[in-house]
């Protein structure tokens, strides 16, 4: 087979890979577009609207609220992970006995479905029986209604999510085992320290690493926080944990306001847009991106 | 690929040339020390992670209506089963048992196929070209999916697939993630370049050289996307509930939803619920867990 017609038909395989995203993203995303200056409730045709929805968001209150909600749950959550998931990456990055185990025993979580998950921390959350109160009753520690207090309630929400850290842990430790080992030799010889080493060499050369995991967890943010918001809270109580996604859902599927729920989307896709140039901006660029 | 009798290893590639990090003239008593206590640090982390479990199961296992305990409880007493037979009666838990296991069924096929061979075509393609849809492959996976949920519904519904089982198998069209395509064009641009262009001097087509070289040798790429692909699908609770209507068309995820809806005090019986639910996967990790180390990082042509 000559080369020009091997790469022509290498084309063929691409089909159905290119066909399922035109389908399922390309087209969805240029409908929303479209969708979001029309009222539409899925029953009538659709008819043009200008910018009346977007109009309407700017003075809905509830609106006001989901997206300050969602910043907030952001700014906590993506944080605590990171620190969080890099802390273990470091723990449990170099081979020694027992590490399988205790890597595995990290990962588990992250296995564990969204439903599934929501319904066990509704209950370890529980503020009389859940056991998270009875351990913390047990030593004397205060214990929070967590869920049913607004003033916790989304800080619980974020907390219980924190434990679904195996796919950027999974990361960092790919990325640490990247990091030649001649380099912590001769940092050893130097005389540096564990801090210093970390902040001098670990630090600098996972800064790629590090932007590719945050980057993931703040689109995971946005979209893995509908399910244990909707089976948990259901957005109470008095709105403390009411999300953007969760607004969108009953805005469009409950009450079949498409135009309305199509212009939260659009601005949905802008906002993560905008908080990731932001985080590329805070993190300097790739810096020493040799990967892919 | 990896059997579970193996012992534990950490990720293969790095084991024989990783040294002490922090080596320097430390006595053996000293360092015995930094062992033990590594250790205690690990298992209290490994702790945390897994004893949410343990009282998830001892929940599921309190007799039903006996009043909540009032200290944490490791074994109740007595133990009881009857939450797991209840769970059967009161839904038709086997029936969204076996629609979640067929959807699976088709899914883990169809991505296989799909994101190999999109991969391959990625991987053997020239530079400009590769760089394009690795581009692509990265865009879609930063797309929010919030975004998507509607307009796919009205996609979904002009073609008719509303309430049908092809809605939740949807997303296998395009290799359900557009991450499972990059475990596969890391493991395939692994492979000699040699033995592609003896193949296809010997007159084989791109389709015979995935079929009869490529495939073959990506084997724990395989098993990492189909594990991953069958988590996904047993997991996933947003398309059923969006694009379903017909109760007997549920899947497990939206049965413990409707299960929740039905008596959310209940915690006996919802905790057994969940461990339903959980247990197929847990086991599935249990047994394929070195793939996952590999995994993410290139899908390990190195765990051969």
């Amino acid at each position: 087979m000559t080369h020009r017609r091997y790469q022509r038909s290498l084309l063929l395989l691409l089909l159905p890979f290119l066909f399922g995203v035109t389908l399922l993203v390309v087209a969805p995303a240029i409908l929303s577009l479209g969708l979001a200056f029309t009222h539409y409730d899925g029953l009538s045709a659709p008819s043009w609207a200008g910018w009346a929805n977007f109009q309407a968001l700017a003075t809905n209150q509830l609106f006001g609220i989901a997206v300050v909600n969602s910043l907030l749950f952001v700014a906590i959550s993506v944080p605590l992970r990171t620190l969080l998931t890099f802390g273990l990456a470091l723990l449990f990055a170099r081979p020694r006995r027992g590490v399988g185990l205790y890597r595995a025993a990290v990962y588990l979580p992250t296995v564990v479905p969204g439903v599934a998950y929501a319904l066990i921390w509704l209950w370890i959350l529980n503020p009389l029986y859940g056991p998270l109160n009875l351990l913390l009753g047990s030593v004397g520690l205060p214990t929070p209604a967590w869920l049913v207090d607004p003033r916790t309630a989304l800080a619980a929400v974020a907390l219980a999510a924190v434990f679904q850290l195996g796919e950027g842990f999974v990361i960092l430790l790919a990325g640490l085992q990247e990091i030649p080992d001649e380099y912590y030799e001769t940092a050893t010889l130097d005389g540096a320290g564990r801090l210093a080493m970390v902040r001098a060499i670990v630090l600098p050369l996972l800064t790629p690493w590090l932007l590719l995991v945050v980057l993931r967890d703040l689109i995971v943010s946005v979209q893995s926080s509908f399910t244990p918001v909707l089976l948990m809270t259901g957005g109470g109580p008095y709105y403390a944990t009411l999300l953007v996604p969760l607004l969108i859902y009953q805005t469009a599927f409950e009450r079949l306001r498409f135009g309305e729920g199509a212009a939260m989307t659009l601005l949905v896709f802008l906002g993560v847009g905008l908080l990731i140039a932001l985080t590329y901006r805070l993190f300097g660029g790739w810096g020493y991106d040799e990967a892919v | 690929m990896m059997k579970p009798s193996e012992p534990q290893r950490a990720a293969p590639e790095c084991s024989p040339r990783r040294t002490q990090v922090a080596a320097g003239p430390r006595s053996p008593f000293r360092l015995r020390l930094r062992a033990v206590g590594f250790h205690l640090i690990a298992l209290g982390v490994a702790l945390t992670f897994l004893v949410p479990g343990a009282w998830v199961v001892a929940a599921s296992l309190r007799q039903p209506g006996t009043p909540p305990p009032r200290r944490i409880e490791w074994l109740p007493n007595p133990v009881s089963w009857s939450n797991y037979t209840e769970l059967f009666e009161l839904l038709p838990m086997g029936r969204y048992l076996a629609n979640s296991l067929f959807v699976a069924a088709l899914a883990v096929p169809l991505t296989l196929v799909v994101a190999s061979w999109a991969a391959f075509a990625m991987a053997q393609l020239p530079a400009r070209w590769r760089y394009v849809l690795l581009g692509l492959a990265v865009a879609l996976r930063m797309v929010p999916l919030p975004a998507l949920w509607l307009t796919r519904f009205l996609v979904l519904s002009e073609l008719r697939l509303i309430d049908t089982f092809a809605a939740l198998l949807a997303p296998a069209w395009m290799g359900t993630s557009p991450f499972f395509v990059l475990i596969y064009y890391w493991s395939f641009r692994r492979l000699p370049p040699a033995l592609i262009e003896a193949a296809r001097l010997d007159g084989l087509g791109p389709l015979g050289i995935w079929a009869r070289i490529a495939w073959p040798l990506a084997r724990p790429a395989t098993v990492a996307v189909s594990v991953l692909t069958f988590v996904h699908y047993w997991s996933d609770f947003i398309s059923p509930l969006l694009y379903l209507k017909s109760e007997a068309r549920y899947t497990v995820p939206v049965g413990l939803r409707v299960l929740q809806q039905l008596d959310a005090t209940n915690w006996p019986l919802l905790m057994a619920g969940v461990v339903v639910m959980v247990l197929p996967v847990m086991v599935l990790f249990v047994f394929v867990q070195r793939a996952f180390w590999v995994g993410e990082r290139i899908a390990g042509v190195q765990g051969n």
